[in-house]
């Protein structure tokens, strides 16, 4: 039985078909409701981050269910929650860089005014625009071969038809993936895949808390706020996502961005083999040879950005996208030949990728979804679809100044 | 009908041929215009360089069983040097010796490994480099061998089958030792086996050099971006997976140092059709290249 404080909170959305309920109790923990997240599951309890999760099988059906704590008062606690209450929690998940999460289509509507052009101009801020089209793909074969017959290469890349689409402006960075960290992520499993749940315990810093491994007691190193967050796995950067309103990249997406394709007369597109170009140039973009010999702050080098703005595609960490890598495992590993696997797909190259080759807008890697490495990062995207902006270019929002976050 | 010509009489030049040229590595006799010395297999070249320029490079062995990565540990270590992208940088004296980078990093490069060295001396890849340490004024001389796994074995099985190998060994002033982490950490004791071998031939062999107990080994765990673990503690990843090896190292060789290195991020098997299922790097981040050879050079150096 919880031991709920005065800071027990029951939003009720009008439009009651995604965010049912969010729930505000004991250390401000909050709780996401299964229809956010497209699924039934259950209701955490949480006694504050770094306690052990307790939670409920019984699944939350809709705005109007009661929360599964066996606390009866809950939902006249919740009820009497006022506007003021709402409106903290709003500035909260909008200090949290949430925004995408309130303009989601069904919570959009029950914002003020005010609270909806503030999350317009966080997500504006953050996130690049980039336009529904189609994009190819090239397998590595071609990539990284002596000048493939273009034959070939017409037959073996893909096309895809990508729909319009908001990505990062810069990485996710130790700062924003502390705040999920501090807001208790780790023991939100709504936000985890299933399949990830048995190794969510393994997911833990030098000193043994949640957080990316190259963390300590909870916390990233001093002065590396605005460094990439690194030593995370997929799992842990889709988490993320998901706590953000967001969702990682397609590999379409990533592409699109990096390329930026241009239809030409023939219908035939170009795109770039670097965001700046089609030459490589280690003074844009973070390889090894560089210079730098590590990472550095996601908003440096400017000049190596994408068409749209997107900073530091190339170089610095590679990026989990949403996309399988298919590659078959060793053979000495499993008895009876080779098996498919299914690595994640990585992009873009990092601080210490050796060949030119490796680090452009086509190439691919990849890895375990549960490798943790020195120099694998990520940033979010969201669908244009899926959160509501106005139709308008973005450079016409006005903001009044006093309700900039 | 007979026609008379005149024959510039050149017998002299057969008189080189009765000056034997002795070999840099095993100090075989050749004749002056060999390419390779005929009793190990060494490029001649080295000792003309030595003659011309009156240099006297140092010998360091980079050894190791088959398949842990020797050609592309050497590899991407002179191209790395040859990059200057640290504070000790190398040029390559000779064609010859940029044969094996131009292998590995051309592979590399298309995500591929170089193919694996013959066990026949006459296509092994000899590098003769000239290392500039920031702690040295003068640049350093060094021969490095790639000798095949396959060839070490066999002369540690029967030694002076390969002559150029005891030779090597013999007047090496270090040696890096590779072994292979991914092999260790799955259980398998062959690496640590063929590593003590390898420590206990080097032992028993003597030279001008004094014994090899006096000399510096750097013990390098290869593909260890595969065991993450053993970046952070490699002499404890030695301890915990290659016991007899730590012995070994621990009674027999007081100046010894454990490292980790890796140079694929991630590998994978992949189908190309016509070739089957390939071991392939999936992108090629080196790490802990440098270090254990600047390691040992500054040991050698004292």
């Amino acid at each position: 039985m919880p031991v709920y404080t005065n800071k027990v909170r029951y939003l009720n959305l009008a439009s009651g078909l995604s965010l049912a309920g969010l729930g505000l109790y004991d250390n401000s923990v909050l709780l996401f409701n299964a229809g956010v997240l497209g699924a039934g599951y259950a209701l955490m309890r949480m006694a504050g981050f770094g306690r052990r999760v307790v939670y409920s099988a019984k699944p939350v059906e809709g705005p109007h269910c009661e929360p599964c704590t066996g606390d009866d008062d809950l939902p006249a606690i919740a009820r009497a929650a006022d506007a003021t209450d709402v409106g903290q929690l709003i500035d909260e998940m909008l200090s949290q860089d949430r925004y995408a999460l309130l303009l989601r289509a069904q919570i959009s509507g029950n914002l003020t005014a005010v609270q909806r052009q503030r999350a317009r101009a966080a997500l504006e801020r953050s996130m690049c625009l980039a336009p529904e089209g189609e994009v190819s793909l090239l397998p590595v074969e071609l990539i990284v071969g002596d000048d493939p017959d273009p034959r070939l290469v017409e037959k073996r890349s893909r096309t895809i038809w990508v729909e319009g689409y908001f990505l990062d402006r810069h990485l996710v960075t130790n700062r924003d993936y502390y705040r999920f960290v501090a807001a208790g992520g780790y023991e939100q499993m709504p936000l985890w895949e299933q399949e990830a749940w048995p190794a969510i315990m393994d997911l833990v810093d030098q000193s043994g808390r949640p957080g990316p491994r190259f963390w300590r007691a909870g916390r990233y190193e001093r002065g590396e706020d605005h460094l990439p967050v690194v030593g995370v796995s997929w799992y842990e950067a889709a988490a993320y996502a998901r706590w953000v309103g967001k969702r990682l990249p397609t590999d379409a997406e990533w592409v699109k961005t990096s390329t930026w394709p241009v239809a030409g007369a023939g219908g035939a597109a170009t795109q770039r083999k670097f965001p700046w170009g089609d030459a490589p140039d280690r003074q844009k973009a973070n390889l090894w040879g560089s210079g730098f010999g590590g990472l550095i702050e996601v908003d440096e080098l400017p000049e190596g950005s994408s068409v749209n703005g997107v900073r530091q595609m190339i170089g610095n960490v590679w990026e989990w996208t949403s996309d399988d890598m298919h590659a078959a495992d060793d053979p000495s590993r499993a008895a009876g030949g080779p098996r498919q696997l299914h690595f994640k797909s990585l992009r873009g190259g990092a601080f210490d990728t050796y060949f030119d080759s490796h680090a452009t807008s086509q190439f691919q890697s990849g890895d375990w979804p549960l490798a943790r490495k020195h120099n694998i990062g990520f940033r979010c995207a969201v669908g244009l679809c899926d959160v509501n902006v106005p139709a308008r270019p973005a450079t016409e929002v006005e903001v009044p100044e006093e309700v900039c976050v | 009908m007979t026609k008379l010509v005149n024959i510039p009489l050149e017998s002299y030049r057969l008189a080189q041929y009765v000056v034997q040229c002795p070999c840099y590595v095993c100090g075989e006799g050749n004749t002056f215009d060999a390419e390779q010395c005929r009793h190990c297999s060494a490029p001649m070249a080295l000792v003309h360089q030595a003659n011309s320029q009156d240099v006297h490079p140092r010998m360091l062995a980079a050894v190791g069983a088959q398949g842990v990565g020797k050609t592309v540990f050497l590899g991407m270590l002179l191209d790395m040097l040859s990059r200057h992208s640290h504070d000790m940088h190398a040029l390559v004296r000779g064609a010859f010796s940029l044969n094996l980078q131009q292998t590995t990093v051309a592979a590399l490069a298309r995500c591929e490994f170089p193919p694996q060295t013959s066990s026949d001396p006459n296509r092994w890849n000899w590098v003769h480099a000239q290392v500039q340490s920031p702690r040295e004024r003068k640049p350093i001389e060094l021969v490095m061998p790639d000798v095949a796994g396959e060839a070490l074995a066999h002369e540690l099985d029967h030694p002076t089958s390969y002559l150029a190998i005891h030779s090597l060994l013999s007047k090496s002033s270090g040696a890096l030792v590779l072994i292979d982490a991914v092999k260790l950490q799955r259980g398998l004791p062959e690496q640590d086996y063929f590593t003590t071998k390898l420590l206990s031939y080097l032992h028993e062999l003597d030279s001008d050099l004094g014994p090899w107990s006096r000399r510096p080994l750097a013990l390098v765990f290869t593909k260890a971006d595969e065991c993450e673990r053993c970046f952070e503690d490699p002499a404890g990843f030695a301890r915990r997976h290659a016991p007899r090896l730590w012995e070994q190292c621990r009674t027999r060789f007081p100046r010894y140092s454990f490292f980790a290195s890796g140079v694929a991020g991630t590998c994978a098997y992949r189908y190309s059709p016509g070739y089957g299922h390939r071991h392939v790097p999936l992108r090629i981040e080196p790490r802990g290249i440098v270090e254990p050879f600047a390691w040992l050079l500054e040991q050698a150096r004292n």
